[in-house]
Order: structure tokens, then C-alpha cells, then sequence
């Protein structure tokens, strides 16, 4: 894979370009500033790109605008987006365009190699990386009523719900929780149906679907 | 507002002068129908205004006369009837006039030291329901009486042998030391000055046109005077606009005290919050990255040795960095939040909203990003508020609403949850608000009665384009 990263901290950026060398793939350009990563993005059109939020020259979201920026001259083109926070408002803009090849995570999430190269991955192939942290705040978010399907999910069928959230696939899932894929089907479908949603074996748009029923009350 | 609400804070104080209410105005003063019938209105309110002025202004005066009339009516039945040379009459004259003198003194300090609170509370009504001048004045609290061992009661000064002595003698002594009764008082002899003169003039010369129209052959000039007293009267007790402007406010003095307390707060807020930091940095990441950089040094160690045993170890220290980073992370969001400082104050606010317990609407119709300091007050008090109406509003949802008008940003925060906020038990919250406002002159306003609904009004004077 081809790919693009912007980050201000020579330490994190050298240390990003070695990890995803050490995985086999291309940096095609390693940029520190906001300015930057617009044209970078424009101009090498990567695989997936790694853009940290907060960029000089006036470190507030140039990072994130940019990669919305690009995202609108170039459909799709796969952003992960990563930050020493996450919000459920930059989550909600990132996740607007409901085209996929979306990525939000944490910058804690580099210390997990393995998780993180995946999570690139599947931005890479159009999917959708969540940050726990986020899907945590959705699931905690505004007071849902006393009948609230959500409380009648057991405690694995939540953490099913959270990794589906994240954007992993069925296998993915599957892995994580050392299940085997014909139960996380099992799951996703009790799932869908306490919740009344349509079962969607299609990742993206079932990780929209989540989002939607998760965040419908707050959804202004 | 409902007589569950309370005002906090001494903000206007410290935002300057009196601040213009578009809320009530006098009646008669806002008709716009023209011709006769709107001048009719303007006279007969100008004259109601005079009288109630000349007559809230003129109490002080008419009493010092009425005191020197028959104080000196008095002194001099003394030596009326005296036969002595005339340097000795001279002299019991002046002694006389003196002594008159010096009861009218005494009245007009009486009056000023006792009346002027009363007579400056009316004037403050009026100034609000007339001209829209909100005028708001703090007096200092009368020090509380308490009992002491000895079964003598203190009142802050002086001990007395009765609670009721104690209280009166309380009273008495802190009228005086309140900067702002001085300020009463020199507002009373002021109006006396101005107000009265001008309020007075028009109603003064409306009776004595009367009275001339009576008299034989003065008919013209009695006329001349109504004529005159009926058209002054729309504008003389316009002078108390200006009057109470300018001196019906907080002293200079108590300005200046309101400020120094405020500043006194600011700083030990400020070292309080410089230790909360220091104290989590100490005991949360700093902590964590000692153990890390053992847990690293053990691991080195067995790596020669028995790697399988440095395995743990090494998982150990990453997850003890996740945590620190973590902590971190809360810090930072404690002292910045981080979406403040990229995005403004609307989407932290919009950020709040989507993490609160409620579903919390917001809109925003601010011109611009206000100063950094502000923002951060503001955004800290909204969480403060959010943070409230999900611990104890029992609310289904609320509404945040930023707004500017008047340079003054104005945030509404409203709930429908039980109300009662108001009350003493769940207001240190709101006293810390009202306090980090109060560095920036601004106020609170609660409305929150029992059973709700709760409606709580942030006010911070600023400037934005």
C-alpha cells in the first residue's frame, strides 16, 4: 500500500513511517504541517493516509479539515484520523459523508501494533475504524428510556455490538473474542433483531446502521 | 422572574455603570399616538413624575426648613421680650441663629444617615420602571450577633448585655462604615440639589398660576405661569436620569472592595488549581512511568536470563503507559479541553452536548469566537451546568442557547427537570460559577422553581465583531 502521514512530532512521525514499513508497505510522504498534508493527500492520492488532527502553523483541527477537504475533491479517498482525544463531534463529521474508508482513533493506539495495522487496513479497504473510546461515549450517551432495547443485550452480545461499531467484520470479531465465526453470526443476528434493525452483512453500512440507532436521539 | 429565584453575584458591579433594561417603561411615555391627546399624556405623566420625584426628593429639605422655621421661632421667644443694650441683643441673636443652625445640622444628618437608604431603594424603583435603569447596589451584610461564653452578646464591635441592644447598637454602627450608605447619603443630598429644584419648578409654578388666575388684574400673568408649569412639566424631572446615572450606582469604594475580593478569590482558585495538577501529575502518570521504567529495567534483565518470565513484564509496562497516557489525557481535558482550542467555544459547547446524560439542544447565534479566557469560563460553567442537569435536574432534556446582544454574551441553559436549583444545598456548583465569572464582571441569573422547569442565565460582558 501507498501511503500518506502527517504528523507534527518528529518522534511519533518516525515511528509511524518504521511501523508501517515494517509492514510492508510505502510512505509516500511524511508531512508536519497543515498546508502540507492537503496537497499531499491531492497529489499522491494514497492507499490510506495517517493524519493527526492537531497540525502547525495554529494547531487546532487543520489536520481533520484537510482530510474532509481532501475527502471532498476525492470521494472516498481512505483518512484515519488520529488524536491524543476523541470526540463524537469530529466522529460525526468524519462519518457524514457515509462513504467509508474512514478511520478515528486515539494516538494510544500505535503502542498496539497488531489492532492499529488492522485498523489501517480496513480503512484502507473502504471499511471504518472506531475508536473504542467513542463507541464507549455513544453507548453511554444520552439516557435512553427504561424499555431501551439496548438493555435487554447480554454482556457479549454488547461487546459484539461495540466491536461491530468499531468497524470490524464478522471474522475480525471473531478473532477478537476467540469465537468462532458462526457464533458472531449467531450474535449479530439477535443483535439486529432485538434492536429491530435490518441484518446487514455488509460492514460499512452495518457500522452506519449501529451509529444511527446509537446516536439517533442525539442526531441534530 | 418567580420569587423561588435568586440573583448571584456583584457582576454589574464590576461591569460598570448601570446597565439599560429594555424591560419595563412608564406608560405614558411610550404612546405613539400623535397630536393633543399624545401631549396631554406627556404633561399629565411629566406632572405625576414631578410629584412623586419632588416628593421622594424633598422630604430631606422640607423637614431641615421645617426644623429652622420653628427652631428659630422657638429660640427666639427666648430673649423676645428682653430690654438690654443693643451689643448684648446682637449677641443673643447670633446665639440664637447658631443654635438654630446647629439643630438643622443635626436633623439633615439625622435624615441623611437614616433616611437615605430608604429614599435611594425608592429611587432605584422608579429609575428602573421610568428609564429602564437597572441599577444594582450591594450593602454590606450586618455582622450576625452571637452569644459569647461569658453570656455578653457580640455584634462584631461591641459587647452587650441583651441581643435586642446588640442588634440595634449593630445597625446603628454599620450604617456608616457601608461604603455604599455614604454613597446614599451623598445621592440624597444631591437629588436634594437637582431633582427636587427641577421637579419641583413646574409644579411649583402650576400652583401659583392658579392661585394668580384668582386674584383680580393678575389673570395674565397667571395664565403665563400654568402655560409655563404645563409645558416644563414633560421635561424637568428628566434631570433625575442623569442624577441617578451618576450617583445612584455602586460607590467607587465598594467597587473597588467587590474587585479586591474577587482577585483574592482568583488567586487561591489559582493555587488550588496548580496543586490539584501538580498533585495528579505526582501521584497518576508520573507514578506510572517510574513503575514503566522499572518494569523495562526487570524485563532487560530476564531477557538474558528467562525471556518467557520478561514477556508479562513487557505486556505489563505497555498497558501501565496506556494508562498514564489516559490520565494524562483527562488532565489536559481538565485544564484545556482540547476541542475549545480547535474549534471555539460553540463546538465544545455542541461536544458537551453529545457527551452529557441528556439529549441537550444547542444553538449558538455568536458573531465571532470570543477571548480565549472567556471561552474557557464560559465553557467550564457550561459544564458545570450540563454536569448538574444530569445529576440532579432528573431531566428528560435541556437546551443550551449562546447568544450576544448589548456586549454581552448571554448563555441560557435550560432544563425540565424538578428545578429547586436555587437552593442552598445544591448551590456550592453554582457559587463556583458564579465566582469564575465574576473574574470577567460577569452574573448568573437562576430560575428554577420547585417542580421545574430550570432556567439558568449566564452574562458576560464582551466584545465581539
Amino acid at each position: 500500500m501507498r501511503v500518506v502521514i502527517a504528523e507534527d512530532l518528529f518522534l511519533l512521525r518516525d515511528g509511524l513511517v518504521r511501523l508501517v514499513e515494517a509492514y510492508g508497505h510505502t510512505v509516500v510522504a511524511a508531512v508536519d504541517n497543515g498546508p502540507a498534508v492537503l496537497s499531499a493527500l491531492l497529489e499522491n492520492r494514497p492507499d490510506v493516509s495517517i493524519v493527526d488532527v492537531r497540525l502547525p502553523p495554529t494547531f487546532s483541527d487543520e489536520g481533520l479539515k484537510a482530510a474532509l477537504a481532501a475527502r471532498r475533491e476525492v470521494p472516498g479517498l481512505p483518512v484515519l484520523i488520529l488524536s491524543t482525544h476523541v470526540e463524537q463531534l469530529y466522529a460525526r463529521e468524519l462519518l457524514a459523508d457515509d462513504r467509508g474508508g474512514i478511520g478515528y482513533l486515539l494516538k494510544d493506539r500505535v503502542m498496539d501494533a497488531a489492532h492499529f495495522m488492522d485498523a489501517v487496513g480496513r480503512v484502507a479497504g473502504g471499511g471504518t475504524a472506531l475508536d473504542p473510546a467513542v463507541i464507549a461515549k455513544l453507548l453511554g450517551g444520552p439516557a435512553r428510556a427504561a424499555d431501551d432495547p439496548l438493555g435487554t443485550l447480554t454482556e457479549r452480545e454488547r461487546s459484539v455490538l461495540e466491536l461491530m461499531a468499531e468497524g470490524l467484520s464478522n471474522a475480525a470479531i471473531a478473532a477478537r473474542l476467540f469465537l468462532s465465526e458462526g457464533a458472531i453470526s449467531k450474535y449479530t443476528t439477535t443483535i439486529f433483531a432485538k434492536l429491530g434493525l435490518a441484518e446487514d452483512e455488509d460492514t460499512n453500512r452495518r457500522v452506519r446502521a449501529v451509529l444511527a440507532y446509537l446516536g439517533a436521539e442525539a442526531d441534530r | 422572574m418567580s420569587p423561588n429565584s435568586r440573583r448571584l453575584g456583584n457582576g454589574t458591579a464590576l461591569a460598570g455603570g448601570p446597565v439599560a433594561d429594555p424591560g419595563p417603561k412608564g406608560t405614558m411615555m411610550v404612546m405613539t399616538t400623535r397630536g393633543p391627546l399624545r401631549w396631554g399624556a406627556d404633561v399629565g405623566g411629566g406632572l405625576y413624575r414631578s410629584a412623586v420625584l419632588a416628593g421622594l426628593t424633598g422630604v430631606t429639605p422640607v423637614i431641615c426648613a421645617a426644623v429652622a422655621y420653628f427652631g428659630a421661632g422657638f429660640a427666639f421667644t427666648w430673649t423676645a421680650n428682653m430690654n438690654a443694650a443693643l451689643a448684648v441683643r446682637v449677641l443673643a441673636a447670633a446665639g440664637e441663629i447658631l443654635i438654630t443652625i446647629v439643630w438643622t445640622s443635626v436633623a439633615a444628618l439625622l435624615l441623611l444617615r437614616r433616611g437615605s437608604r430608604p429614599i435611594t431603594r425608592a429611587a432605584r424603583r422608579l429609575a428602573k420602571a421610568w428609564l429602564g435603569l437597572r441599577i444594582e447596589v450591594r450593602y454590606a451584610e450586618p455582622h450576625p450577633v452571637t452569644q459569647m461564653s461569658t453570656g455578653f452578646w457580640w455584634n462584631g464591635r461591641e459587647y452587650y448585655k441583651t441581643e435586642r441592644e446588640a442588634r440595634w447598637h449593630g445597625r446603628m454602627q454599620q450604617g456608616p462604615a457601608d461604603p455604599q450608605h455614604r454613597q446614599d447619603a451623598l445621592w440624597t443630598a444631591v437629588a436634594v440639589l437637582t431633582v427636587f429644584p427641577a421637579a419641583a419648578a413646574p409644579l411649583l409654578a402650576l400652583a401659583a398660576g392658579i392661585f394668580l388666575t384668582l386674584q383680580a388684574g393678575l389673570l395674565a400673568w397667571g395664565v403665563a405661569l400654568i402655560v409655563a408649569g404645563l409645558a416644563s412639566a414633560p421635561f424637568g424631572w428628566r434631570v433625575f436620569g442623569p442624577v441617578a446615572a451618576a450617583f445612584l450606582g455602586q460607590s467607587a469604594r465598594s467597587k473597588v472592595e467587590a474587585l479586591q475580593a474577587v482577585q483574592a478569590d482568583m488567586t487561591q482558585t489559582q493555587a488550588a488549581e496548580l496543586e490539584r495538577i501538580e498533585r495528579s501529575l505526582h501521584d497518576g502518570a508520573q507514578a506510572r512511568i517510574v513503575a514503566l521504567g522499572m518494569a523495562m529495567g526487570a524485563a532487560e534483565h530476564l531477557l538474558d536470563t528467562d525471556p518467557e518470565k520478561a514477556r508479562p513484564i513487557i505486556a505489563g509496562a505497555r498497558a501501565s503507559a496506556a494508562e498514564a497516557l489516559t490520565e494524562l489525557r483527562d488532565l489536559a481535558r481538565g485544564i484545556n479541553p482540547p476541542v475549545l482550542s480547535e474549534r471555539g467555544l460553540v463546538d465544545a459547547v455542541r461536544a458537551l452536548a453529545l457527551d452529557a446524560p441528556v439529549p441537550v439542544f444547542v444553538r449558538s447565534s455568536l458573531p465571532s469566537r470570543p477571548e480565549r479566557p472567556v471561552e474557557a469560563a464560559v465553557y467550564f460553567a457550561v459544564a458545570e451546568l450540563l454536569a448538574n442537569v444530569g445529576k440532579h435536574a432528573h431531566a428528560t432534556r435541556a437546551a443550551v442557547e449562546l447568544g450576544y446582544a448589548d456586549k454581552t454574551l448571554a448563555v441560557t441553559v435550560t432544563d425540565d427537570g424538578q428545578g429547586g436549583a436555587a437552593g442552598p444545598a445544591t448551590g456550592s456548583g453554582l457559587t463556583g460559577i458564579e465566582r469564575r465569572l465574576a473574574a470577567f464582571g460577569g452574573r448568573v441569573d437562576i430560575d428554577s422553581p420547585a417542580g421545574g422547569p430550570t432556567r439558568i442565565t449566564l452574562g458576560i460582558p464582551c466584545v465581539l465583531s
